[in-house]
């Protein structure tokens, strides 16, 4: 009995970083945007859960995701599912090397998943014909980048929690 | 060396080859399927777009349902603002209705002397016909592009690049049209350019939006005779929007020449939706 209450939570609480991908899909929260400053939740999300457990976001999840943040925000179909597969395949990649993981590992790693990722969307953009304007996707990337360690704070809270 | 490079090409493998543990797609296999739908997007036939229409719908639909209790919070706090600000806002309303009821006189006879002169000159008053009156389903205020969603599509006969006003003054244009919604791309938003024409001196400009709540005019003659304060029009070159649709008047801001809108673009909720082919002749 007290097993299955166990796996119950673990059920019901490991379900929630997916539906919270799923709600700022369609709530159009993907990117936090303060009077000063900007953050991308999204690319945070699946990075920090990619690394830390897989099998909690899938990736046909996360394209779903990126497919309906691309019809929510007036994109082409593809081009945000294409950058949060790329920051989801950075991350499995990290996961596959690295042996130690802390912050410090998990943030400067995250450095490469948003270059990589940003860049990937600038070019799929230009080959679409979209413009953006692309000082604020830096601005965007920086705070971003900036912001990370406090979601992981936060997430690595609620999965001590969940374990 | 050697064995380093294997380790990166492993590392690559296993991070986008393999499923792992319940995970139903690999991830390079669904990188490719983006990158097909990016190109798919190119691609017009109507089985697409049809299906497009469908899947975009949908998502609207689901994107209300989320969004309606952050949307009703929103809406209590802005009603309780506007009751806070409500004798402030009397006041105001007051003293403009005084100056209105002063400049009604002033314009019931510009218009009146503005129909003689064009019938003098036998020229063909053209309005534009108000289709449909949508309501903003969402306005998700994206920070990349500045666009709204209607609650009317294909259903109400509206179709791509049609003009969108509010009340009378132009607004966008619509950019997607689906089974029952459109999205209405803005004038303020960085792919937008329209051609316009500056009255009173009837200069021809472009105005292309620049993400904020002005937009810039661009490619006017050198010696122009534009001044602040001058106002904005859909000039109809393009052959799609009626000519004459008021959008802004011209402010200059460190030398450049740029338009404030008539309307302000985030606090619309009702949008009238017009074509250029239906005009009448007066």
């Amino acid at each position: 009995m007290a097993l299955s209450i166990k796996q119950f939570k673990y059920k019901f609480l490991g379900s929630l970083p997916l539906i919270l991908l799923f709600f700022i899909s369609l709530n159009g929260n993907s990117i936090v945007d303060f009077e000063l400053f900007s953050i991308n939740l999204h690319y945070i999300l699946v990075y920090y859960w990619i690394l830390k457990k897989p099998n909690i976001l899938g990736y046909g999840f996360i394209f779903l995701s990126g497919i309906i943040s691309d019809v929510v925000f007036g994109f082409p179909l593809g081009i945000n599912a294409l950058t949060l597969l790329i920051i989801a395949g950075t991350a499995a990649y990290i996961r596959v090397v690295t042996v130690n993981i802390n912050l410090i590992n998990d943030w400067i790693s995250f450095i490469p998943a948003i270059f990589i990722a940003n860049f990937v969307y600038f070019i799929s953009l230009y080959f679409s014909d979209y413009s953006i304007d692309y000082l604020y996707l830096f601005k965007n990337s920086i705070f971003t980048f900036a912001f990370y360690p406090i979601l992981w704070g936060i997430f690595s809270m609620f999965l001590k929690f969940m374990d | 060396m050697e064995t380093s490079r294997d380790d990166v090409g492993i590392a690559i493998r296993s991070a986008f080859l393999k499923r792992g543990t319940q995970q139903r797609f690999s991830l390079l296999v669904l990188v490719l399927l983006s990158i097909a739908f990016i190109f798919i997007e190119t691609i017009e036939s109507k089985p697409l777009n049809y299906l497009r229409a469908f899947i975009k719908d949908s998502i609207y639909r689901g994107s209300l349902i989320v969004s309606s209790p952050s949307n009703g919070i929103r809406f209590i706090f802005d009603e309780a603002g506007e009751h806070i600000n409500l004798y402030k806002e009397y006041n105001q309303l007051k003293q403009e209705n005084e100056q209105l009821k002063n400049k009604i006189s002033e314009t019931d006879y510009l218009v009146l002397e503005n129909t003689q002169l064009r019938r003098l000159i036998d020229e063909q008053i053209k309005f534009p016909e108000i289709l449909v009156s949508s309501k903003v389903m969402l306005d998700k205020q994206s920070p990349y592009l500045n666009s709204f969603i209607l609650n009317t599509g294909i259903n109400a006969g509206i179709k791509n690049g049609m003009a969108a006003l509010h009340g009378k003054n132009f607004i966008g244009r619509i950019v997607d049209v689906n089974f029952f919604s459109s999205r209405v791309l803005l004038i303020s938003d960085l792919n937008s350019r329209i051609p316009v024409v500056i009255e009173p001196s009837g200069t021809h400009a472009i105005l292309s939006g620049k993400g904020t709540d002005k937009a810039s005019l661009e490619h006017f003659p050198e010696n122009h005779k534009i001044n602040e304060g001058d106002k904005v029009y859909t000039s109809g070159k393009e052959g799609i929007f009626s000519p004459g649709i008021p959008i802004g008047e011209v402010e200059f801001n460190n030398g450049k020449v740029e338009t404030l809108f008539f309307s302000d673009l985030d606090q619309i909720t009702y949008v009238n939706i017009v074509s250029a082919n239906s005009k009448l002749n007066q």
